[in-house]
C-alpha cells in the first residue's frame, strides 16, 4: 500500500521508542483534547436552571462529550495505523513528504507581519509580507519580488482606504499617501 | 403559477442596471477564483460578507450567487487545461478533459463544458423555481424538532460521504461545532469558552475561520508541498466545438443535469458524486467513436460531469433557500451572510421577502447566460490566468486574507486568530479532514442548538418530543443511516472506488 512513505520520514526513526509517533497522532490529540477543554470550560458557565428547558450547559457538553468519544476513535485509529488521504491540490505534491521549513518560514513570516503591523502601516508591512512570502514560496528573481510586493501594498492601500473606504494602519506613511 | 409571476417580478429586480453590475462583478469575480488554484468560491464569499454592511440585500446575493456558478465554470477551466485537478468539484472532468486538451482537442473541451454549465444550470434553476415553492409548502408546518433533526441530518451526511474516513469527517464537523460555541450563548447572556478573552465575546467571525481555514491553511500546504516543477498549461484558442460534438454531448448534459440536481439538494450530497456518477454513467453508455476514445478523451467524459456539477449548484439552493440548510461550505457561508441582513431562510423567507428571493433566482438565469458569454470567447485569457507564478499567486492570496480579517474590527488580535485557523486549516489538509464539515458545523450548530432548546422547552423535558412527529424521526433515523452506511459496506466499496482515485 502507499502508505509506507508517509510513515517512512518522520523524525523518530533512530529512536525506537518513539516508532509509534505519527504527526496525524498530534491532530487527533488535539481533537480529544479540545473535548476536554470544551467539558472543563464549560463547568464554568452558571447554569440559570430554574428556567424551563434547556440552559446555556447543555449543548456545549453534549459537543465536547462527542468530540470526545471522536478524539478516542480517532486516536486510535492512527495508532492502529489509519491515515488520511492528504488533500490533492493544483499545486501540491501530495506524495512529498511535509516541508518543515517552509511551514515556518511562513509562519515566522505572517506571526511577524501581524505583531509589527500597526507600527508599520499597511504599505510597509504589506509590501514585507508579499515579498516575504514569496521568497519563501521560491520566487526566483528578488527584484522583480520586491517590485511586485511594494506595488501591491501601494496598490492595495490605495484601492481600499482611498476607493473604498476601509480602514487601515497608515503607520509612518500616514499623511505621506 | 404565482411563482412564475414571482420569478417575472424578480426578473426586473435583476435586470436592473445596479444589479446587472453586481451580477458581472459576482460572476467574473467567481470565475476567476474558480479558474486560480489556492482560491474557491466559498473563501471569496466569505471574505465579500463584510460588504453585507453597505449594499443591499438583493444586489448582495446576486453577486454571491454570481461567485457560487462562476466558480463551477472556472473550475472546470483548470481541470481540462492543467494536468491537476482544480475544485474537487471539477476532479472528474479532468479525467477526460485533459486527454482531450492533450490530443488538440482542448477549445472542444472547454465549449462542451462551458455549454453543458449553460445548458444544466438553465435547467437547474428552473428546477428550482418548481421545487422550491413544494418544499416551501412541505416544510411550512414544520417544528423545532423537525429543523433540529434537519440539522443533524446535514452533520452526519455531510461528515460520512466527504471523507473516506467516518471518524475524520466528524472530527472535522466536532471542530467547527466548537468554534461556534465559542460567544455569548444567544439565549442567556452567558459568556462560553471565551477563555476569558474579550474580544471573543462576540464569537469568532465567519470571515476569519473560513478564510484561515481556507486561504492561510491552503498557503501553509503549499508551502509545506510545493510542486517544483512548473504547471504545464495546454494552449488554447476560443473555445468552439463541431456539430459532431454537439450530437455526442447534448444527451450526456440532460443525464448530468438529472443527476447532478438530487445529489445538490441533499445533504450531504455535494457536487462529488453525481459527477463520478455521471462519468461512470457515461463510460458504460459509450458506443463506438466514444467506446474506443474513452480514457484518452471523450467529450462524453467531460459534457456530462460538467454538467452534473452545475446541476448540483442549483440544487444546493434548494434547501438554503427554503430550509436554511446548507449542504456545503458555500452554502454555508452563504447562510452566514443571510443572518448577518438578520434574515433566516426557510418557508418565511418566501412569504416576508419574496422579492429577495425571486430576484436571487432570476438573477441566476441572467449570470448563467453571461457566465457562456463571459467563457466561450475568453478562454484565452482565462488560461493565461492559469500561468499566474505561484510564489505571488500564494503571497498574493495570504495579503488579501490578512486585509479582510484586519477590516472587520481594525485589530491585530483577529490576525494571531487567523493565525491558529490557518495552522489548523493545514492540518486538515494534510490528514485529510475534509474542511466543509467544519463550515457547515460552525454556522449550523449554533441553530441547532436553539431549535434544540425549543424543541425540549415545549416538551417540557421530555426527550421523547424528538422523535414524535414522523419528520423528525425519519430524518434522524436518516442520519443515523448515513453514519452507519460507510462502516457496513466499507470492505467492498473501497475496491471499486480505488482506480479513480
Amino acid at each position: 500500500m502507499a502508505h509506507g512513505w508517509r510513515n517512512g520520514p518522520q523524525g523518530g526513526s533512530q529512536d525506537g521508542r518513539r516508532s509509534w509517533w505519527r504527526p496525524e497522532l498530534g491532530l487527533a490529540v488535539v481533537v480529544l483534547a479540545l473535548g476536554v477543554l470544551v467539558i472543563a470550560g464549560t463547568l464554568d458557565v452558571s447554569a440559570a436552571a430554574s428556567r424551563l428547558g434547556l440552559g446555556p450547559r447543555f449543548f456545549p457538553m453534549l459537543v465536547g462529550g462527542s468530540l470526545v468519544v471522536v478524539g478516542l476513535f480517532y486516536v486510535l485509529d492512527v495508532l492502529r495505523g489509519g491515515h488520511g488521504d492528504p488533500e490533492e491540490s493544483e499545486d501540491v505534491d501530495a506524495a512529498a513528504p511535509a516541508d518543515r521549513r517552509g511551514v515556518g518560514l511562513v509562519s515566522g513570516i505572517f506571526l511577524a507581519f501581524a505583531a509589527l503591523l500597526d507600527v508599520l502601516g499597511w504599505v510597509i508591512g504589506a509590501s514585507l509580507l508579499f515579498f516575504g512570502l514569496s521568497v519563501a514560496l521560491g520566487a526566483g528573481h528578488k527584484g522583480r519580488a520586491a517590485v511586485v510586493a511594494v506595488v501591491m501594498g501601494v496598490a492595495t492601500y490605495l484601492l481600499f482606504v482611498k476607493g473604498l473606504g476601509v480602514r487601515l494602519p497608515g503607520g509612518p506613511l500616514e499623511g505621506v499617501i | 403559477m404565482t411563482s412564475l409571476h414571482l420569478l417575472l417580478d424578480g426578473f426586473a429586480a435583476a435586470l436592473t442596471p445596479v444589479n446587472l453590475l453586481y451580477a458581472l462583478a459576482g460572476v467574473t469575480l467567481g470565475t476567476l477564483v474558480g479558474v486560480l488554484p489556492g482560491i474557491g468560491p466559498a473563501m471569496t464569499v466569505a471574505l465579500l460578507l463584510p460588504i453585507t454592511f453597505t449594499v443591499p440585500p438583493a444586489s448582495a446575493f446576486i453577486m454571491f450567487a454570481g461567485i457560487y456558478y462562476g466558480g463551477m465554470y472556472g473550475g472546470s477551466t483548470t481541470s481540462i487545461l492543467l494536468n491537476t485537478p482544480g475544485e474537487s468539484s471539477s476532479m472528474i472532468t479532468a479525467l477526460e478533459g485533459n486527454k482531450m486538451a492533450r490530443r488538440g482537442r482542448a477549445a472542444q473541451a472547454l465549449a462542451t463544458a462551458a455549454i453543458g454549465s449553460f445548458v444544466a444550470g438553465t435547467i437547474a434553476t428552473a428546477l428550482l423555481v418548481v421545487a422550491a415553492p413544494a418544499v416551501v409548502a412541505f416544510a411550512i408546518s414544520f417544528g423545532p424538532e423537525d429543523y433540529f433533526a434537519l440539522a443533524i441530518l446535514a452533520f452526519t451526511a455531510v461528515s460520512s460521504v466527504l471523507s473516506r474516513s467516518v471518524v475524520r469527517g466528524l472530527a472535522s464537523l466536532g471542530l467547527g461545532l466548537v468554534i461556534g460555541l465559542v460567544g455569548i450563548d444567544q439565549q442567556t447572556g452567558q459568556a462560553r469558552l471565551t477563555l476569558g478573552i474579550p474580544q471573543l465575546l462576540d464569537g469568532i467571525d465567519v470571515v476569519i475561520v473560513a478564510v484561515g481555514l481556507f486561504a492561510l491553511g491552503e498557503a501553509l500546504y503549499v508551502a509545506s508541498r510545493l510542486r517544483h516543477a512548473p504547471p504545464s498549461v495546454v494552449p488554447v484558442g476560443r473555445a468552439w466545438m463541431g456539430r459532431a460534438d454537439w450530437r455526442r454531448s447534448w444527451l450526456p448534459w440532460l443525464r448530468g443535469t438529472a443527476l447532478g440536481f438530487p445529489f445538490g439538494a441533499l445533504p450531504g450530497g455535494g457536487a462529488e458524486i453525481p459527477t463520478f456518477l455521471s462519468y461512470a454513467a457515461e463510460r458504460r453508455l459509450a458506443r463506438g467513436v466514444a467506446r474506443e476514445e474513452y480514457g484518452k478523451g471523450a467529450i462524453e467524459g467531460v459534457a456530462g460531469p460538467e454538467a452534473a456539477n452545475n446541476a448540483s449548484a442549483a440544487g444546493t439552493l434548494v434547501p438554503l433557500l427554503t430550509l436554511g440548510l446548507p449542504t456545503s461550505a458555500t452554502a454555508a457561508i452563504m447562510l452566514a451572510a443571510f443572518q448577518q441582513y438578520g434574515l433566516q431562510p426557510g418557508p418565511q423567507l418566501f412569504d416576508h421577502d419574496p422579492a429577495l428571493v425571486w430576484g436571487m433566482i432570476a438573477s441566476l438565469f441572467v449570470g448563467n447566460t453571461m457566465l457562456l458569454v463571459l467563457n466561450l470567447p475568453l478562454a484565452p485569457l482565462w488560461a493565461r490566468v492559469l500561468r499566474v507564478p505561484r510564489p505571488y499567486l500564494y503571497a498574493g492570496i495570504v495579503l488579501f486574507a490578512a486585509l479582510g480579517v484586519y477590516a472587520l474590527n481594525g485589530s491585530a488580535v483577529d490576525l494571531f486568530v487567523l493565525y491558529v485557523l490557518g495552522l489548523l486549516g493545514y492540518a486538515m489538509r494534510r490528514f485529510g479532514l475534509p474542511v466543509a464539515p467544519a463550515v457547515i458545523g460552525m454556522i449550523l450548530g449554533p441553530m441547532a442548538e436553539i431549535q434544540l432548546r425549543r424543541a425540549l422547552a415545549i416538551g417540557a423535558g421530555d426527550v421523547t418530543v424528538l422523535v414524535r412527529s414522523p419528520v423528525a424521526a425519519t430524518l434522524l433515523a436518516l442520519a443515523a443511516l448515513a453514519l452507519l452506511a460507510p462502516l457496513l459496506r466499507r470492505l467492498p466499496a473501497r475496491e471499486e472506488v480505488t482506480p479513480t482515485g
